[in-house]
Order: structure tokens, then sequence, then C-alpha cells
């Protein structure tokens, strides 16, 4: 009977961390498309580095009314904003961050998808327009280029909106080995 | 022993639940952040000596808490005696009364076209100046604008509607203190002006019982496309007969490397050249159209950050003209600009103006 009670405790626990994770992802993948979808439509989108993580929950009600987002289009940016390197988490450990998955192409996807990264580029024929699109972005540019993008988003372009993200050499690797099977 | 190791399993992945929602969850709650824009133009014209003039524009915002909202704005400039000017361009509370309804109270920008309530700060101007229908601070050249940013106190309720497909509808509607006779001093010699002297800035009193109503009606296909149209009417004499009326459509289109703004705006206001005349319209109109380009898309990396622009402003009937203004751009950060452009204004009575202007534009 106490088996059954800690087993059921058990599978509700992971089944509700599963839930959470995957209504986070997609709250993040949601906050990312009403970024491309509202902030360019006055301005250059704001990265986040460009303000600390409190500093944007004050900054959000603002654009709230300025641009007719609903309530839970501002929850969705910022859950999209605290996914990525606000000003206080740029100086942090970003690139030394532990690697816990192998590098595959799997694990690019869900590292594209945890990240939004659809919000702005379009891949496999949908998704935003705020960024070139992913699509055979590896036959039009450098894995290298790639790379320094995702560590340094304006390397290329001082207006570039793009955030940083907190990956690893080895998350890259997962991505770009992802970004090879997207034609 | 498999329950005491059961145990601690599920012990441990209850402890962790709050730290992933922590690690993943929304942004940490902060009350206060002081954002703005400030600008330095070097404007060169035919009428006077080519000077620097510079700007401050802190934006102050409260979090008070989920459903309530301060938000605040200075200007801070120097006039040509050297004085420091200061004007409160907004000072409002908003109140999220539901998921897409929002109450605003207090000093606001009013939704009366696109360019007014969210494009003139100067890092999201594309050209150093305004378009020809619009009035700066300062005045804007040798062309009489239809109307200044408006801004008034009063209250405003603005909604959303999703509608399928992705698009959605915007209203807004407000009720403000509204216009007033412009008071000037009596001349004998001036010219009767062709359209009435209507006192469109913001006033802490009335001048007569009846307030002014407006609202804007806006459908959006974002991120590309968003269309608009805006009324404003309010009586602007001290008895309350004579209204000044305005109207507007605005288009607002986006792509991944241009854009394009355009807004065209009529107003009209009544007159008596005596009391006991019967009441008159004047009517004025006019518009313009804005085209930008990132060289972003010609894949040259010492061009990405330039940026084309040319825009075209036009006023009809009274005090008639038309306006090239054409700009290059060059951004050094998502809200740095530095901007270069060139002006040729050309009035119906045969003036010609052209000014060049240089200004280098900053958010924070």
């Amino acid at each position: 009977m106490r088996k059954s009670i800690l087993l059921a405790l058990t599978m509700a626990v992971s089944f509700g961390q599963c839930a959470f994770a995957g209504e986070q992802g997609n709250l993040v993948a949601q906050g990312a498309k009403v970024y491309n979808e509202n902030c360019g439509r006055c301005h250059n989108p704001r990265p986040a580095e460009q303000y600390q993580a409190e500093e944007w929950s004050a900054v959000m009600p603002h654009m709230r009314a300025k641009a007719h987002m609903t309530g839970q289009e501002t929850e969705a940016v910022e859950a999209f904003l605290a996914s990525t390197l606000t000003q206080e988490k740029v100086s942090e450990t970003s690139r030394n961050r532990t690697q816990s998955k192998p590098v595959s192409a799997e694990t690019g996807k869900a590292l594209v998808g945890q990240f939004g990264c659809q919000g702005c580029h379009v891949i496999s024929g949908e998704g935003g327009n705020l960024g070139p699109a992913l699509d055979g972005v590896l036959e039009r540019r450098d894995p290298s280029f790639i790379r320094k993008k995702l560590h340094d988003p304006s390397f290329n372009n001082a207006s570039s909106a793009m955030p940083r993200f907190p990956l690893g050499e080895a998350d890259i690797d997962s991505i770009l080995a992802y970004l090879k099977t997207l034609r | 022993m498999f329950n005491k190791t059961f145990l601690a399993c599920t012990i441990g992945a209850l402890l962790s639940v709050p730290v992933s929602a922590q690690d993943d969850g929304p942004l940490p709650q902060g009350r206060f952040v002081m954002g703005g824009y400030g600008d330095v133009t070097y404007a060169d014209t035919e009428q006077g000596n080519g000077s620097f003039n510079s700007r401050f524009v802190p934006i102050f915002l409260f979090q008070l808490n989920d459903k309530l909202h301060v938000e605040a704005e200075l200007e801070f400039s120097v006039d040509e005696f050297g004085a420091v000017e200061t004007e409160l361009e907004y000072a409002d509370i908003h109140y999220f009364l539901g998921d897409a309804t929002t109450l605003t109270a207090g000093k606001f920008l009013l939704p009366f076209g696109q360019f007014g309530p969210n494009l003139h700060p100067s890092w999201i101007n594309k050209l150093p100046t305004m378009p020809g229908i619009y009035g700066g601070h300062g005045g804007n050249g040798i062309m009489t604008p239809l109307m200044p940013i408006l801004n008034d106190m009063g209250v405003s309720v603005q909604h959303t509607i999703q509608l399928k497909g992705g698009s959605r509808l915007f209203f807004d509607f407000y009720a403000v203190n509204g216009p007033s006779e412009e008071l000037m001093e009596e001349d004998p010699n001036a010219p009767e002006p062709l359209f009435p002297e209507v006192e469109l800035e913001a006033k802490s009193v009335d001048n007569n019982t009846n307030k002014a109503f407006g609202g804007r009606i806006a459908w959006a296909a974002l991120p590309s496309l968003e269309i608009g149209i805006s009324y404003f009417k309010g009586p602007y004499d001290d008895a309350g007969d004579l209204d000044y009326t305005a109207q507007g459509f605005d288009l607002s289109w986006n792509g991944t490397f241009s854009s394009v703004k355009a807004e065209w705006i009529k107003t009209e206001a009544d007159f008596q050249d005596m009391p006991t005349d019967p009441i008159e319209t004047a009517s004025r109109d006019g518009y313009y159209v804005q085209y930008a380009w990132s060289m972003r898309q010609l894949q040259k990396p010492a061009l990405n950050p330039v940026e084309l622009v040319a825009r075209y402003s036009k006023i009809n009937d009274i005090e008639a003209g038309e306006r090239w203004t054409l700009g290059l751009n060059y951004w050094m950060s998502p809200s740095t600009v530095t901007k270069l452009a060139y002006e040729d204004t050309q009035l119906d009575d045969g003036t010609e103006d052209t000014r060049v202007f240089a200004q280098l534009s900053y958010g924070f």
C-alpha cells in the first residue's frame, strides 16, 4: 500500500514536472513569436541584455499598453526574456554551462525549440521574419559564422535584436547539427 | 531499503519543482526602471547659422502590482536664450482591467495615427525631423503643420480583439479637456489667419464645459501590416460653439529589410467672423509617406548598419506645400543611431527652404 502511494506520488511529480517544462517551453516559444510580431512594429527590438530581468518586468507593462498586447502575450514575452541572457546574466558563466546531453541534431532541435528561435526565424517553412530563415542556412553561411553569431549576436550587425542565450560549445555543436538537417 | 530509496527520490523530485520553476519561470518582479532617449542635432538652415541642439527625455516606469503601472516622460531641452525648457510629455497610470482591456488616466499621448503615440521619439523616428504634417517643438521649418503630437489630460480605454487567422483589432477611446482658443497679442496689422488659431497643447483647465472625444480603430496582421483610422473632436472656444475636428488614416508595413509608414490627416475648425454670422468651417488636409530600407539585405558586412530613408510630405489647401526628406542612418546599436538628412521644402506661395541635419540619437 505504502509502495503504491509512493509510486503514485513519484509519477505525479514527474508528470507535473514534464507538464511544467512543456508549458514553459510553449510559453517561451509563444513569447518569442509575440516579441517578433510586436517589438519591430515601431522600433528595433531591444536585445534582452539591455536591461536587467527585474527592469524588464517594469518595462513590459509599459509596452503592453503601447503595443496593445494582452496580459497573456505580455507574460509570454516575459518568459521568453527570462530564458535569455538579460543584462545581469551576460557576465555569468554562460559559456561554461555544462552539457548534460550528448551532441546531436535531436538535442539541437530541442534547444532551438526551448529558446523559441522560430519566433523570429523561419524553420521548416514556418516562423517569424525578424531574422533570416534558418532553412538552408548552412548552405549560405559557414558554421563558424553561426557559432560566432550565437556567442555574440551583434558581432556582424550592431542593431541586431537577437538575444544572447545561455549556450555552451556543446550546445552550439548540437544546434549546428540540427541546422544541417534544415533544407 | 527500496522504500527509503524511493522516498528519497520522491522528496528530491518534490524539491526540484520550485527550483525548475525559478530557473525557467517569468521574470523576477522589479518595481522601477528609468529608460528614455536623448539626442544631439546639428541643423544647418537657410534662415540661421548652423547650430547644435540637444534634448534629454527620461521615462520613469513604476510597476505597482500586476494590475497597476505608472509611467511618466519628461523632456529637457535648451531654448535659444539658454534657458532650460521642461515639458511633461505624459504622466499617467494604467489599470489592466482584464487580459485585453486597459484603462489609462492622467496626461497621455492621444492615440491619433501612429507617428504621434509611437513613432516620434528620436531613436525611433528614422529621420531627424518630423513629417511635414506634424509640428515639433521649435516648429517645423517653413511648413505650417496640420497638428502637433497630441497629448492631453483625461481618461482612455483600450481593448484588443484576436481574430481568426492571427490578425487582431485594436480599439482606443478617450475623453480629454480638449482644444482651446489660441491666446495671441492683437496685432492690427497682422493678416487674418486663413485657418482658425486653435491651441492643441494640453491644459489643466478646460475653457468650456464640453470635453473632447476621440479614438482609433486599427486592424493588424502582425508583424507586417497595421491599418488604422482615427477621429478627434472637441469645441475650442470659451462658449463651446466652435468645434475642432481631426480625422486620420494610417498605414504601417514592416518587412525584414524595409518598412513603409504613411498617414493622412484632415483637420477642420469652425469659425465666425462676427457673433451674429453663421458658423463656417475651414479645412486642411495632408499626408506623408516614408520608406526605409536596411542595406543589410545586400549581405555586405560593412553595410549592415546602414539604412536609407525617404519621406514625402504634402499639405493641401491652406498654406499648402510639399517636402522631401532624404536620410542616411548608421546604427551603432539597436537603439543608437547617427542620422544625416537633407530636406527640401517648397510652399505653393513660392517660398523655398533647404535644411541639412546631422543627429545622434540614443534610447537607453
